[in-house]
């Protein structure tokens, strides 16, 4: 199968992939799994008081088109604010990167990244007050 | 919408194409003039005459599969007409679809759930199950930070010997039918399953 450019070049230069302090109050970790093939990915946001993202990282065990994906979110989200964040949908990052069809889950899980690491950090900021 | 009562049935179920006498579900030959059947809907299971269980001794799997495909090896039927040759490569291709899927552990119990209307994977789906997803992500961390083959050993020792007391625990949740859990097992499965694999293709890139 052949990959769109846009995703080779995310597979060979990921933006932003690393690691947030997971106990820190204003970071919110989102971690999903696809079960069909067994790719895993972590997603972390550093959110401002003002409730915008200042920072994202990413890990991604799994195919390539699974690692452009959780790569473009981590770009997509950052200088978002959490409800502008909580809006992007899958069928953006997937049309943005022209996945084929069989790859259409793996921006799935990117968006599904981001709304876990949104709630993440939500209920960790509602323990808080 | 249901055909079922619309079109008219031209043949009982199960009659054999050339004589008409009944054949049991799953049988490859007509038990009354010999002919070979179509594959039909029979489950991988009874295919191989067992019954629908997460326990199967591979040997006795191994044993029925070599007896069919030696019936039905499409050079047995060089000489036999297109028909019958065309229905035992159907068979011959079922059969290796069901051998390939009951030898296999993981593919037998998603086979399994999936037959108990229990799907594991599927496109789509996301697993959100955090001790499942957090073992695998330090599995895999663990694996990318070896720096060589007698670390990326450690790692599938490790993974190995999880995969097997997965397989055990599967095998008690699948007999107590206790479905929800056995399908977590699956998971783990296949996560773990996907990590010895890509530790292959990683062990051939360290020292």
């Amino acid at each position: 199968m052949a990959y769109s450019e846009k995703v080779i070049d995310h597979y060979n230069n990921p933006r932003n992939v690393g690691s947030l302090d997971k106990g820190a109050e204003d970071v919110g970790t989102g971690l999903v799994g696809a079960p069909a093939c067994g790719d895993v990915m972590k997603l972390q946001i550093k959110v401002s008081a003002d409730g915008i993202i200042q920072d994202a990282k990413f890990k991604t065990f799994g195919c390539g088109s699974a690692i452009a994906s959780s790569s473009l979110a981590t770009e997509w989200i950052k200088g978002k604010s959490l409800n502008e964040a909580e809006t992007i949908k899958n069928t953006e990052i997937a049309q943005h990167l022209a996945l084929p069809p069989v790859k259409i889950h793996c921006s799935v899980l990117a968006e599904d990244a981001i709304k876990a690491a949104i709630a993440d950090y939500r209920a960790k900021a509602q323990t808080k007050s | 919408m249901r055909l079922r009562g619309v079109l008219p049935r031209l043949t009982a179920p199960n009659a054999c194409w050339s004589c008409g006498a009944p054949v049991p579900t799953a049988e490859p030959f007509c038990p009354t003039c010999k002919s070979v059947q179509p594959p039909g809907q029979a489950d991988h299971f009874s295919r191989l005459g067992f019954a629908r269980t997460y326990d199967l001794d591979p040997k006795l799997i191994e044993r029925r599969y070599f007896e069919l495909q030696r019936k039905l090896h499409p050079d047995r039927f060089a000489t036999r007409t297109p028909k019958e040759r065309q229905l035992s490569q159907a068979q011959a291709t079922s059969l290796n679809e069901a051998y390939e899927t009951l030898m296999d552990p993981l593919r037998r119990a998603v086979y399994l759930l999936r037959l108990s209307g229990i799907e594991v994977g599927g496109d789509g789906k996301t697993v959100a199950d955090p001790a499942l997803l957090m073992e695998a992500m330090e599995m895999r961390e663990a694996l990318a930070e070896a720096r060589s083959s007698s670390e990326v050993d450690q790692v599938v020792a490790r993974a190995r010997s999880e995969a097997d007391a997965v397989r055990s625990t599967l095998s008690t949740h699948f007999s107590a039918g206790d479905l929800k859990s056995a399908r977590t097992d699956t998971l783990r499965l296949t996560y773990l399953d996907k990590l010895i694999e890509d530790a292959r293709a990683r062990r051939l890139n360290v020292a």
